[in-house]
């Protein structure tokens, strides 16, 4: 998928996007945001923010920055915060998360939840987050990940082709993910009852005393 | 624009600084020579949305 064929599915979707999505994703999105566990003053960044769900989910005392590749999606998150007063809301700004807009080490915590299979490219997505989080940071991804079950997996493997028209694949395997991006992952959790999403907690960039226990990696 | 937000933001093509431009509600490369446009308070950082800046405004 490219960055056009992304914009115009989401655009489609902008009107109803709530109403199917998100009650289906709101646990989810809870369930990360209490593991980011943000602390007063961090600087956050929301990487897909779309309409703007997750932002009343955070603590008020965060400066949260949130991107979307979508005008409209922003319009609503922008509309969000004006009427739900989200004043810990810094800003909205349309980005490519392959081409981030921020200076290097400008957030504490950068997120991204179910943007992973949407993008064209998870190993510039990452390469960005790390960039522009902090040495020392975190970064989080949550997303589904291509199913074990053989039945749903062959399901998913079976509709990828109209990956175009869904506005994401469905078929990416978490293995082939944490290759393809070099993730230095520390944690990794079923964000939901079924466990169908996967949360990774991951470093911004490999530390050296990590590499120097591993000298044949 | 709020000034958090204002402090970070960067030319997503070379990643350096911008200036914010009030009047007409642009953020502007200079060394790229691209104009990013604000829209109903949301920053456009996108290479393909910017205005190609004038030899004029160079200038001033």
């Amino acid at each position: 998928m490219d960055i056009d064929t992304i914009e115009r599915v989401y655009r489609r979707y902008a009107p109803r996007y709530d109403f199917y999505f998100g009650a289906l994703f709101q646990p989810g999105r809870r369930a990360v945001i209490q593991r980011m566990r943000c602390r007063p003053g961090e600087r956050v960044l929301e990487v897909g923010v779309g309409t703007g769900l997750s932002l009343p989910l955070y603590p008020r005392d965060v400066q949260l920055v949130g991107i979307d590749i979508s005008q409209e999606m922003l319009l609503r998150a922008h509309a969000r915060r004006e009427c739900e007063r989200l004043g810990h809301v810094a800003g909205l700004v349309r980005s490519d998360a392959e081409r981030l807009c921020f200076s290097d080490a400008s957030f504490d915590k950068v997120v991204a939840m179910y943007v992973a299979s949407v993008v064209p490219s998870p190993a510039r997505l990452v390469e960005e987050m790390r960039r522009v989080c902090r040495p020392g940071g975190e970064i989080f991804i949550v997303n589904h990940f291509h199913h074990a079950n053989p039945v749903i997996g062959g399901v998913e493997r079976l509709i990828s082709p109209m990956s175009r028209l869904m506005g994401f694949r469905p078929d990416v395997s978490l293995q082939r993910f944490i290759e393809e991006t070099r993730l230095e992952v520390v944690e990794r959790a079923a964000v939901n009852a079924f466990g169908y999403w996967t949360l990774l907690r991951a470093q911004p960039s490999r530390s050296l005393a990590a590499s120097a226990r591993r000298p044949d990696a | 624009m709020d000034k958090r937000l204002l402090d970070i933001l960067v030319c997503p093509v070379c990643k350096g600084p911008l200036l914010y431009d009030k009047a007409k509600a642009e953020l502007i490369c200079k060394a790229d020579r691209l104009a990013y446009p604000i829209r109903d308070d949301i920053p456009v950082m996108l290479e393909d949305e910017a205005r190609r800046v004038t030899d004029e405004e160079m200038a001033k």
